[in-house]
């Protein structure tokens, strides 16, 4: 990649669509298309079909954030997610924006020779013959996807963003060559209490029942469904919920991590407000086990020395007050 | 677990020889991307009945990723409408008290209708009233490629209708895009509607190669 686009997306500035040589369409959803575009490069181009409706500053924000991260926080972000790096616009107008492809390990090839994102849906549901070619994780693997889906949204969380629409689609995976997770679809990111770039729509199963905002985005829906991902993906159960029985798939957990994320669960079925935050989650799943620390014994009291309370000052005197005049 | 069923109904008389294979490719694709989805193919179910004299169910109503094959359309005969109603009506009166009595919330059936000419069986519309008398009443969509009557595809839809766009569109073509729409239909219906609501039956407005045909009115 190089030229005028190159310069743009390193430096987080607008891009012309002009500039950009658009190589053919690989997706479309209900709010857009994304395009390949030409020269190998790595990035994508996600036009939305209605741009008048598109809050610019929002996507704005999303690239400036990443924009201030210093330069490890950065790549660690480009590697796990397609964040914005670039607002595309046409005649002044914001029409989409550019992002990184998903690593070609997170594509499966089907039967058929069709090429996949493995998206979180297949650690959701058990192994098919269609869906033989996705390279399952081991238990211990898949602990550690679920930390990473954790760490990921704990990070948002850590810079004041939350996610909304977090589902079976729209978080990928691989075992290969090791677990690692990749978040797509960044543009519904937004900074808590503020509106995302387009009003989303919330996948069906994935809805916090108790939000009394209803699908909006909030910090605490996230950590609700931030349950869901966990408990779904550990008990390889796709519908499961807080509520809903916890049985983890054997050799996932071990004994410390397996009682921890079930008094977790438990937790996040509790009323809105009040679901475990996600460094509990982290802490949970962690593998480090923990050390029980002794307690410390109080020493015992002294005993009292009585002769401190017995009255030996003199008579207490007086201080004369000027007269009032 | 909600589950929408879809049923395809498609001519398999002798006027569809030409272009028959083109169909049983797009029944691979179809299958190809129902059945990679385990969240589609969870909430759908699909079932094939193929009519040319008589109407048979080439495959019963089945969870797509649950199969490894699919039978093959294979041309010949007439074009019996009538047959083909009344093998639908019997599928689907057995099949939805079936997966109700599993446990599952059941929406109305969805029937994509694909012709390429006109009925060859008399008293075809009362097997169609019958149909559409059942207790599970199916959404149909009709189509019609070829020589098919616009008026007949008209009558036989209750959803959407669409006819091919003359001689300038190839019905290979529109067997391809007939087979596209069938499958964002089962996509879309399954994982659009907002959470906590149901699924909604999500058809296509325009069909590539197609022109839309309206509904007759009741």
């Amino acid at each position: 990649m190089s030229g005028p686009v190159a310069t743009a997306v390193a430096d987080g500035r607008d891009v012309d669509l002009a500039d950009l040589a658009l190589d053919g369409i690989v997706g479309a959803g209900g709010q857009g298309r994304i395009h390949r575009l030409r020269g190998g490069s790595d990035l994508l181009y996600k036009e939305y079909l209605e741009p008048a409706r598109v809050q610019a500053a929002a996507l704005t924000e999303l690239v400036q954030l990443r924009r201030g991260l210093d330069g490890t926080a950065r790549g660690a972000l480009d590697a796990r997610s397609a964040w914005p790096l670039a607002r595309v616009l046409a005649a002044g107008r914001c029409t989409g924006f550019l992002m990184r492809t998903a690593p070609d390990n997170m594509l499966w090839e089907t039967g058929a020779g069709s090429r996949k994102p493995t998206e979180l849906q297949y650690l959701l549901h058990p192994e098919r013959p269609a869906t033989a070619g996705v390279v399952r994780p081991t238990p211990k693997q898949r602990l550690v996807l679920v930390r990473a889906v954790v760490d990921l949204l704990a990070g948002l969380h850590r810079h004041g963003l939350v996610v909304g629409d977090l589902s079976q689609a729209n978080v990928l995976w691989t075992v290969v060559p090791e677990p690692a997770v990749f978040l797509i679809d960044c543009d519904g990111i937004r900074r808590s209490g503020a509106r995302p770039v387009l009003e989303q729509a919330e996948t069906p199963d994935w809805g916090d029942p108790l939000s009394p905002f209803g699908s909006d985005a909030t910090v605490d829906s996230d950590r609700y469904k931030a349950a869901l991902v966990v408990g779904r993906v550990l008990a390889q159960q796709a519908y499961l919920a807080p509520g809903d029985p916890l049985v983890p798939l054997p050799g996932v957990l071990n004994d410390r991590q397996d009682a921890a994320v079930r008094r977790l669960w438990e937790q996040a079925a509790g009323p809105f407000g009040s679901r475990p935050e996600l460094p509990a989650w982290s802490a949970a799943l962690d593998a480090r086990d923990v050390i029980p620390v002794p307690r410390l014994r109080p020493p015992p009291p002294r005993p009292v020395d009585t002769s401190l309370f017995d009255d030996r000052r003199a008579p207490r005197g007086s201080v004369r007050l000027p007269p009032t005049p | 677990m909600q589950i929408l069923p879809f049923y395809l109904v498609c001519d398999e008389s002798g006027s569809m020889s030409g272009d028959i294979d083109v169909l049983n490719e797009a029944l691979l694709a179809l299958h190809n991307e129902i059945s990679t989805n385990p969240t589609i193919s969870d909430k759908t179910r699909f079932a094939l009945i193929g009519f040319s004299d008589d109407a048979a169910e080439l495959q019963q109503l089945v969870d797509l990723g649950e199969v490894s094959q699919l039978p093959k359309l294979e041309a010949g005969g007439f074009t019996s409408f009538g047959s083909a109603f009344r093998v639908l009506r019997s599928a689907i009166e057995r099949d939805v008290p079936a997966l109700k009595a599993e446990g599952h919330d059941v929406y109305r059936p969805v029937v994509f209708f694909l012709s390429d000419g006109v009925p060859t069986d008399g008293g075809w519309e009362a097997a169609h009233e019958a149909l559409l008398g059942s207790a599970y009443r199916p959404h149909i969509i009709a189509f019609g490629i070829g020589t098919a009557d616009r008026s007949v595809i008209g009558h036989v839809a209750t959803f959407k209708a669409f006819m091919q766009q003359g001689d300038n569109v190839k019905p290979a073509e529109a067997l391809k895009e007939f087979a596209g729409s069938l499958t964002r239909s089962i996509v879309r219906s399954a994982s659009g509607g907002r959470a906590g609501e149901g699924m909604s039956l999500q058809v296509d407005d325009h069909v590539p190669g197609f022109t839309s045909v309206s509904l007759d009115k009741l």
